[in-house]
């Protein structure tokens, strides 16, 4: 994805260039096409009456973090593809479903559950784990995103 | 596993610049420096400060993004606002890697790990590394395995630890800035406890194969 990206000077300013550079290429190459998709995918929901009544059925499971029930479409997004659940928690937000405490809330849950069905290949596969094990991993990583939910409330 | 001391030969160097890089790092994007009273001039050291903010149309009170923007036309508006801070936090990240702060990091980890997670401290590179690339880590770990650097409990133990989180430190500000702007806490919060998370995972993980899955590893050591 990133070129031009193997530092050739010691200049602060040239490795805040290929910084900047390697950020263009992610913002271009995977954070709009998500945001893109994500507000799409929001639209559809919407239209539909999809987020209101997923919104109903999770509300007292969110509730319990501080957060709207639509809250578990950034969950359940995140799981599948990071950039995907940063666009649809965007989306929300854009919206009013979703507010600043809200999204400070979110933040560590979606990193500590990103793009697990990615990794699974490219981490537990990679690495070799026995099967045997991936379901504990997946079920700390969920664990983990609680805790940071419960954790962030004393923080926004 | 006997190998506690036959530490790798591939380690980093780290010196007083490496540390400062990541003293740094960790101050630019706490939000300290962002509004202190009658020194406004700290603010040029704040990652939110410098990530700025778009000006409004003349007498309007939108962006150029506008409001009431629906689906792609107004996703593809939004995600555009989006670039300057992705582009500033990779930028200012690269600096602070290449002085150092990652290896700084790297040697702060690695009197932590047997203690907390009974895994040698020679896996404090591949979990180092994961923080940047999934990738990368997965293939050190894979390697440390390999040459049966570690044993099966202590790569599931060291694979815990990446799996929560993978490719944190990436991920949050390639991906996460997006939603920097919308934080009420500050931009170095969420890190930290993401950070520290990662190792009660991994200590869930832990505790769990030496109880529930006891058997499975009672021929290692």
């Amino acid at each position: 994805m990133n070129n031009n990206t193997t530092p050739t000077s010691n200049n602060p300013f040239d490795i805040f260039v290929i910084g900047a550079r390697k950020g263009f290429h992610i913002a271009i190459n995977n954070l709009m096409p998500n945001v893109l998709m994500a507000y799409v995918m929001a639209e559809i929901l919407n239209i539909t009456g999809a987020m209101q009544a997923i919104g109903a059925f999770f509300a007292p499971a969110m509730g319990l973090f501080g957060l709207p029930g639509e809250a578990i479409t950034v969950l359940l997004t995140t799981w599948l593809s990071c950039s995907a659940g940063v666009g649809i928690a965007i989306s929300l937000f854009a919206k009013g479903m979703l507010d600043t405490t809200h999204i400070t809330i979110l933040m560590p849950a979606l990193f500590l559950m990103a793009s697990q069905l990615q990794y699974m290949g490219r981490l537990l596969g990679v690495a070799d784990v026995p099967k045997k094990y991936w379901p504990l991993l997946m079920l700390i990583s969920i664990i983990n995103s609680c805790i940071a939910m419960v954790a962030m409330r004393f923080f926004v | 596993m006997a190998l506690e001391n036959n530490e790798p030969t591939q380690e980093w160097k780290v010196g007083i610049g490496a540390y400062i890089a990541l003293i740094f790092a960790v101050l630019f994007f706490s939000g300290l420096f962002m509004k202190v009273e009658g020194m406004a001039w700290l603010g040029a050291l704040d990652f939110t400060t410098l990530a700025g903010k778009f000006g409004t149309l003349q007498d309007a009170k939108s962006t150029f993004v506008g409001s009431g923007g629906t689906s792609a036309k107004g996703g593809f508006l939004f995600a555009l606002s989006l670039v300057p801070t992705v582009m500033l936090a990779l930028g200012v990240l690269e600096i602070f890697t290449h002085y150092g702060a990652i290896r700084a990091a790297h040697k702060l980890l690695t009197p932590l790990l047997r203690p907390l997670l009974d895994i040698p401290g020679r896996t404090g590179l591949a979990m180092i590394t994961d923080l940047q690339s999934t990738d990368a880590g997965a293939a050190l770990t894979k390697e440390l395995y390999d040459e049966k650097q570690i044993t099966k409990k202590e790569l599931v133990i060291m694979v815990a630890w990446q799996y929560s989180g993978a490719g944190l430190i990436n991920n949050y500000f390639a991906i996460g800035s997006a939603l920097f702007a919308s934080l009420t806490a500050p931009v170095l919060v969420p890190l930290v406890l993401m950070f520290v998370l990662k190792f009660v995972g991994a200590m869930i993980a832990r505790f769990t194969l030496n109880t529930l899955y006891r058997k499975d590893f009672a021929n290692e050591q």
